[in-house]
């Protein structure tokens, strides 16, 4: 196992995620754990991306982080906080984008992108609708991501690729450092999947550390800097994107 | 080859039984009605004489009609407001992807309560507490209604898109923030839809109300069958029926259009 080479090299406080021995409660349908000793770590400014099949545990991961998932054993620290089930106190260094963005389809795409600060806002300061200076900031992210034209637009009318754009711009008003993300172009054209991968690209070299899941290997090989091959809620794989086709049906066997 | 022989014989013997099982409860409940064939022959000349003594409908008193049908809109329009309005806190508090379930079990007796009180019973109740009239049936439909608004407001609830739920709850908002900006613009097309429909069903069930005295055009509707005056009930019937359907037609209009919100 490679898995732990990082964590040797570095402690763990100056990770950006470090997940060690990580077991997810049993689940009857796998008849094991969804995460069944997971370790991994990543540095600040990595692009990472996570691969395996379907039921190898990628999205629990990613759901685990964020304090979505109970955790029966094992531990998480994201920049050397612990992490613990239902605890979104990191919330402003992590956010999640969920696979099909989870956007309110009957909202346009402005307010969307407005929900996006509700975290870093009272209920009550919200409750009449947004402050002048959130407006904007999401108007110019909006802009940011090519959007100018949709700005008014229910999301429900929009093309995959676009709502997409909307969930990376609502994202970003909360303006994070650790950044993850589920099977962001799935369903896409091959188009939009690239607009959609070359807006990751771009905030990775603004500095924001990137894990996300993909299932298109070329595109994550073309993209991350790194690949942990997960398979059976364990990492079998964690190095360069090389040969991702082998070491995936590697785990497979 | 065995083994999908075996299968396949396991699924039609379990069909057997379910059909069997089908057929023991519809005969179980047809003993309970007590039907006899023969006093249904008898009972075409009866209801051939009823229906023929309805007709033709007196036309005199259309003005009575109009006016007790003109309270029974404005009767259900209030009844059904006052009853959504209750249901909508009923509803967010019964709804499994919001509320914990200790809260949702409390919630959802009261749903249960309030849905098998029989709408009668409910005008009774409020004709003892406000005397005769419209005010009682207007009260006891606003609380018939929150008997059905508020489990289709919570199916509209609980239909919600989780992804969408849980993208707001993970970047923080509060409880209140994810109702008002992730929940409530995905349930008003629906929300708003079910209430026209029950606006609607509440003019009808209004009609029923006034039997016990509660106002609307059942009141008078009774009044003339009990007094053997079936030509003028005719016309109350007649003039509800056009009603209904051009009430029917608006808001199919209207739920259409919400559809496309």
């Amino acid at each position: 196992m490679k898995t732990n080479r990082v964590m040797q090299i570095q402690p763990l406080t100056s990770l950006a995620i470090a997940c060690s021995n990580l077991h997810s409660p049993f689940l009857a349908t796998l008849k094991r754990p969804a995460l069944n000793g997971v370790n991994c770590a990543i540095r600040a400014g990595e692009f990472v991306t996570l691969v395996g099949l379907n039921g190898a545990g990628k999205s629990t991961l990613l759901r685990s982080l964020v304090g979505l998932v109970p955790i029966q054993k094992g531990t998480i620290h994201i920049n050397g906080v612990a992490v613990s089930f239902k605890s979104l106190r990191q919330r402003q260094e992590v956010s999640i984008l969920f696979q099909g963005g989870g956007l309110v389809p009957q909202l346009t795409a402005l307010e969307n992108v407005l929900c996006g600060s509700l975290g870093q806002r009272s209920t009550w300061q919200t409750l009449t609708g947004f402050r002048r200076s959130d407006r904007l900031h999401a108007l110019q992210l909006l802009q940011e991501l090519g959007l100018d034209a949709q700005i008014y637009q229910k999301t429900s009318h929009l093309s995959g690729g676009q709502r997409q754009r909307v969930a990376i711009a609502r994202i970003l008003m909360q303006s994070p450092k650790i950044l993850l993300v589920d099977e962001p172009i799935t369903g896409l054209d091959v188009l939009a999947a690239t607009q959609v991968m070359d807006i990751f690209s771009q905030l990775h070299r603004q500095g924001i550390t990137i894990v996300s899941v993909l299932h298109d290997l070329t595109i994550a090989a073309n993209y991350a800097q790194r690949a942990i091959v997960l398979n059976a809620g364990r990492v079998v794989y964690d190095g360069v994107c090389e040969n991702l086709p082998a070491h995936l049906s590697l785990g497979r066997s | 080859m065995k083994f999908f022989a075996s299968r396949f014989k396991s699924a039609w013997a379990k069909r057997l039984l379910i059909l069997g099982g089908l057929i023991l409860v519809y005969g179980w409940a047809l003993r309970g009605l007590k039907l006899d064939l023969e006093m249904l022959n008898q009972s075409v000349p009866y209801t051939i004489d009823f229906i023929s003594r309805l007709l033709p409908p007196d036309w005199s008193v259309i003005d009575v009609a109009v006016n007790a049908l003109v309270e029974t809109i404005q009767m259900s329009l209030w009844g059904t407001t006052i009853g959504a309005l209750l249901s909508i806190p009923i509803a967010l508090l019964s709804a499994h992807n919001l509320t914990p379930s200790w809260v949702r079990w409390i919630a959802n007796l009261v749903q249960n309560a309030v849905r098998s009180v029989p709408s009668i019973v409910l005008g009774l109740f409020f004709v003892s507490a406000t005397g005769l009239g419209a005010p009682a049936g207007t009260l006891a439909l606003g609380i018939y209604t929150i008997g059905y608004l508020a489990k289709l407001y919570q199916e509209a609830i609980e239909s919600v898109d989780p992804s969408s739920i849980e993208s707001l709850r993970v970047s923080g908002a509060s409880w209140l923030q994810i109702a008002q900006y992730g929940i409530f613009p995905q349930v008003l097309p629906l929300g708003l839809g079910y209430t026209l429909y029950m606006f609607e069903y509440n003019i009808r069930s209004a009609s029923v109300l006034g039997v016990v005295g509660a106002g609307g055009i059942g009141f008078e509707l009774v009044n003339y069958i009990r007094g053997f005056e079936y030509n003028k009930a005719t016309t109350m019937m007649l003039v509800l029926l056009v009603v209904v359907i051009m009430i029917d037609g608006v808001s199919n209009q209207l739920r259409r259009r919400l559809e496309t919100l």
